[in-house]
């Protein structure tokens, strides 16, 4: 081992004898080998890190977390920072710390929205699709419309036929009014009170038309009267009136959905 | 063969269970997506029989049942069948994609877009929804900005196109030649190029002044693009965040 590198890496991570004492033998050989690459592995994924160690990422990630950090990124970052910290004194790298935020906010929402995606809820989402009922998508227009179509798009890509999408708030109210029990309305709602989207599954309730909604973790309208309700996690926020809410989360279950489906029809075709 | 319905073979079972294990057998890949109605139909007997048979081979119930043969079958198919892995799949690919991204560049890019230089945004097919999207989201911000949807209009627009302009250009294409000319015309005339593409080795890059590479995957379905460019929205969601905490007063 060699003893200055070590000492500086030492401080560097703030590591104290009882911590040390508490690793097991992989793991100190982790440490060893991040002593020894420390800006190297400030760079690596966690893959990559395991891979030239050979342990697993779990190893890796039970090391990170002995050593107090949340896991592997939050264990990278101090890495980081405390390099840039030594190398550079006085120079603070400009919004580090902002893009820190931007980015923990970002996965932890991502995060959230994946863990709340189970698979009776896809498993019934797959069945509507698998229907030839004709799904209409509900497009109130803004920011939510770029939504809709993302799914509209990915739905033709995969073969799904009768898909339409409905724009107009009045023609959506008469086009769903006539329909029955045997067609599937699809609405996204970055509130999920909306209310020409709210009034329109409401109508649709009326018919006993199943929808199925993308809507907030908060309590809503919309989630409470959609038969299948795929819920995220994001952030209200405006600017003087124009909101600009993060869609990520949405685009993301969406495309859980349509990546799921296509896994499945796949598997059925195999099987 | 699946290791839960072979050993429910051992066990005395009446012939109606025996139907029900026989019909498991043949339409597995089918079954296990089925619900105790559905299921209960496609065998004419009663939810209560399929539960009894459940319990009879071992489970708890029939989502136990279901549960056990979904985590069996994947395990015989290499290719995981239940939806979890998937979604960790895709969550971990996420992350790494957000890990790779260089700060200093997307700050860089951040810096652009905020000018009052004219900028132009880019994307056509499944890539004008995220243009679309930073579009719409700069507009809130009180950046005014162009979308060009269709490739025959952004090369119109660069033959006359300023020094000063910005190109904002989001592709995934496998075949990136086609844009070629809009490159080469761009870099004559000294406009500003960025590129966010998904291609680690575009012949577009030594065009670009900076260029983002993500990691979605250029997948095609029945030879249909189905590249879900998550890797990209999330690119334009981390530069949307940078530039609403640059042009926002901070709400403190």
């Amino acid at each position: 081992m060699t003893l200055q590198k070590g000492a500086m890496t030492l401080v560097i991570l703030q590591l104290d004898d009882e911590i040390i004492k508490s690793l097991s033998n992989n793991e100190l050989a982790v440490l060893q080998y991040v002593y020894d690459n420390i800006h190297a592995v400030a760079d690596m994924s966690i893959q990559e890190l395991a891979k030239n160690v050979s342990y697993s990422t779990s190893t890796i990630l039970r090391f990170c977390k002995k050593l107090g950090f949340s896991g592997y990124a939050e264990f990278k970052y101090s890495l980081r920072s405390e390099i840039q910290k030594k190398n550079l004194p006085d120079e603070v790298p400009r919004h580090a710390l902002t893009d820190k935020i931007i980015l923990d906010t970002i996965c932890s929402d991502i995060e959230a929205t994946s863990n709340l995606i189970s698979s009776d809820l896809l498993d019934i989402t797959f069945r509507y699709l698998d229907s030839d009922f004709p799904i209409y998508l509900w497009s109130p227009g803004g920011l939510t419309t770029i939504l809709i179509d993302y799914l509209e798009k990915l739905l033709f890509a995969i073969g799904r036929q009768n898909v339409y999408k409905i724009e107009a708030s009045k023609t959506a109210n008469h086009i769903i009014r006539r329909l029955d029990e045997h067609n599937i309305l699809f609405v996204i709602s970055t509130t999920g009170d909306f209310s020409p989207t709210v009034k329109l599954a409401k109508t649709a309730a009326m018919n006993h038309i199943p929808i199925i909604s993308i809507t907030p973790y908060t309590n809503n309208t919309i989630a409470s009267i959609a038969s299948v309700n795929f819920r995220f996690f994001t952030n209200q926020r405006e600017n003087n009136g124009a909101e600009y809410t993060s869609r990520l989360p949405i685009f993301y279950t969406i495309q859980i959905i349509i990546k799921s489906y296509l896994k499945y029809k796949k598997m059925r075709g195999l099987l | 063969m699946i290791p839960l319905l072979e050993q429910a073979h051992s066990y005395p079972l009446t012939d109606m269970e025996k139907q029900i294990l026989a019909y498991f057998e043949e339409n597995l890949a089918t079954a296990v997506y089925m619900n105790l109605d559905e299921l209960s139909q496609a065998l004419y007997t009663s939810s209560a029989t399929i539960v009894r048979f459940c319990k009879k081979i071992g489970l708890n119930g029939f989502n136990e049942f279901k549960y056990e043969l979904k985590k069996e079958l994947s395990m015989s198919t290499h290719t995981s069948l239940s939806p979890d892995s998937l979604l960790k799949h895709s969550l971990a690919s996420f992350k790494d994609n957000v890990d790779s991204f260089d700060l200093q560049n997307l700050r860089a890019i951040c810096d652009f877009l905020i000018s009052d230089r004219p900028l132009y945004i880019y994307g056509a097919g499944l890539s004008s929804i995220p243009a679309r999207y930073l579009q719409i989201i700069l507009t809130t911000l009180d950046r005014p900005c162009i979308l060009v949807e269709l490739r025959d209009l952004m090369e119109a627009i660069t033959y006359y196109i300023k020094e000063d302009a910005i190109l904002f250009i989001i592709t995934t294409h496998g075949d990136a030649l086609r844009y070629m000319q809009i490159f080469e015309k761009a870099k004559q005339h000294g406009t500003t190029v960025i590129l966010i593409t998904c291609e680690e080795d575009s012949p577009l890059h030594p065009y670009s002044n900076i260029s983002v590479v993500t990691n979605d995957e250029n997948q095609r379905y029945h030879n249909i693009d189905l590249n879900y460019r998550i890797g990209i929205i999330t690119v334009i969601q981390i530069l949307i965040e940078m530039i609403a905490d640059n042009l926002l007063p901070s709400p403190s």
